[in-house]
């Protein structure tokens, strides 16, 4: 009931503390798009990213440095990839319970909602990018034996989610340079893909494989870093 | 016998300090072998390698005549381990806790079942399985993880201080079950309860600096002190003076006092009489004569140098 509450009010208070106060700023994109509208997917984002967060600490970071059930799971028969993709399957499922929750309360506020394969596109978009951050927290998580070391990192983190990946504000509005370097973020290019499909019905195939490439590798050095942690 | 366990010539460093110092041995199949030996002696660790919690520096260890290193995802499911510490999900059931593993194990859903409710039968913890671990006693805890490093039935059971936490019949309870698994599952595990290691044991290795000090039965272990007893006088008063001229008596070996009690070793029973004799002037209030154990063994004198 908790958690049910909080998959609610969760996107209730992002509505309010940023699309409310953003949507009177910046009225409408430089494409155009209505400002409640072109935040939406990144909304989405904020709240996968969230829920990835406590999904990795809950069940990797946390059992491993309380030493709660982390060992034994590590001498059952399945090598350190896998062990890594478990866990990352297991953030990307609750994630898109998240997500799906997310996506029906802020579609009230929503001043036209978006058809039907938009959400389906948000949510297989949610999926990759739950893959790949997932593997960016996993990194820490495995690397990281102190609490407060790990929440700096996590916060540091979020900010940059928040502020680096072209979530609140295009990247025009950055300095020239850093907008270009922020834009070939892996998070970054997969949320400008995300838009380009949902409001201009256009694919960058790049922009979307070079990223879930990239996760993959991730995932295989994830595995090699546990491994190494754990001298096994 | 058919080995269960091998290692040969195996190593482990932790920065410059050598943990385990070129271990060679065997261990048959079915067998029970208890590990004692000092703090810091290595116990643990040697546990952690021929479990795969941590990889060996030098050396190989062999599983079922598999190396344990190159072939682990084969031979890993031979394995039950049970740490020292207490490692369950504080947040889930014990049910829950020893369910996952099974899973994680890949044993079907009816086996699991079955197999949960016998081993929780078998340990006397059917009451215990619906609650939260963060509600249950650690002595409980402890028998549910043997019941979770036993739910994939493993060939081999590593366990580091198997009755930790437990009371006495927690204690018989586990040590009954254990037992009755002697011959069908190899078990090695640490103790620092002699008493323990005494009573039920195949082979005893015992670990000093890593390396294997001594090997073997218990009676074994003992049989060249078999001639030998413990003696233990309590005086009113055990003067300095008194302990000096005692400790001197001929055939008297280690001698230690503690408070007016003194502790000392002798291979004949005519010893006793001549510390008796030289102590007739001072008022005695206890006497004890004793066969030599385990903990007389482990006493860092003899382990190192033998009774002298």
């Amino acid at each position: 009931m908790m958690t049910f509450s909080f998959m609610v009010i969760l996107p209730l208070l992002l509505h309010i503390s940023i699309t409310m106060v953003m949507k009177n700023i910046l009225v409408r994109s430089l494409d155009q798009i209505p400002y409640e509208l072109w935040i939406f997917p990144g909304i989405i984002l904020i709240i996968a990213s969230m829920s990835t967060f406590s999904m990795i600490y809950r069940d990797l970071f946390d059992l491993r440095i309380h030493k709660k059930s982390f060992l034994p799971m590590t001498l059952a028969p399945y090598s350190k990839t896998q062990l890594i993709l478990g866990f990352l399957i297991t953030s990307i499922v609750e994630t898109t319970v998240y997500v799906i929750v997310a996506m029906a309360v802020l579609t009230v506020f929503l001043p036209t909602p978006f058809h039907i394969s938009t959400y389906f596109i948000i949510l297989i978009f949610t999926f990759f990018y739950t893959f790949i951050i997932g593997n960016i927290i996993i990194t820490f998580s495995v690397v990281t034996d102190r609490i407060s070391i790990y929440l700096s990192i996590l916060l540091t983190m979020f900010l940059i989610i928040l502020f680096g990946t072209g979530i609140l504000v295009e990247f025009e509005f950055y300095p020239k340079t850093i907008g270009i370097i922020l834009s070939n973020f892996p998070l970054s290019m997969f949320l400008s893909s995300l838009r380009e499909l949902i409001f201009f019905n256009r694919i960058d195939w790049l922009q979307i494989f070079i990223p879930i490439m990239v996760a993959i590798g991730w995932t295989w050095v994830n595995g090699y870093l546990l491994k190494r942690k754990l001298k096994q | 016998m058919e080995a269960s366990i091998t290692l040969k010539k195996v190593g482990k460093l932790i920065g410059d300090k050598t943990i385990l110092a070129s271990l060679t041995f065997g261990i048959e199949r079915g067998s029970l072998v208890a590990i004692i030996g000092d703090n810091e002696a290595g116990k643990s660790m040697l546990l952690k390698v021929i479990s795969g919690v941590e990889n060996q520096e030098f050396g190989n260890v062999y599983i079922n005549g598999l190396d344990l290193r190159k072939r682990r995802l084969s031979v890993i499911s031979s394995i039950g381990f049970v740490p020292h510490e207490i490692d369950l999900d504080p947040w889930l059931t014990l049910e829950q806790n020893v369910r996952f593993m099974g899973l994680m194990y890949g044993v079907d859903i009816e086996t699991l079942n079955t197999r949960m409710i016998q081993l929780a039968r078998d340990f006397h913890i059917i009451p215990h399985l619906k609650r939260m671990v963060q509600d249950i006693s650690p002595g409980i805890i402890k028998k549910g993880m043997i019941l979770r490093a036993l739910i994939h039935d493993p060939d081999i059971l590593i366990m580091d201080e198997p009755t930790a936490f437990m009371d006495a019949e927690s204690y018989r309870q586990t040590w009954d079950f254990l037992l009755r698994l002697k011959g069908k599952k190899t078990m090695l595990y640490v103790s620092q309860t002699l008493s323990e290691v005494e009573e039920a044991h195949d082979r005893i290795l015992v670990l000093e600096d890593g390396k294997i000090t001594l090997d073997g039965s218990l009676d074994k272990l003992l049989g060249s002190t078999f001639d030998y007893h413990q003696f233990q006088i309590e005086f009113e008063e055990l003067s300095d003076d008194l302990f000096e001229k005692l400790s001197n008596v001929p055939k008297v070996k280690n001698p230690s006092r503690i408070g007016n009690s003194i502790h000392f070793y002798g291979r004949e029973r005519n010893v006793f009489f001549a510390v008796l004799n030289a102590a007739a002037s001072s008022v005695m209030k206890d006497i004890s004569v004793n066969k030599l154990g385990l903990q007389d063994l482990m006493d860092a004198k003899f382990a190192r140098d033998g009774i002298h």
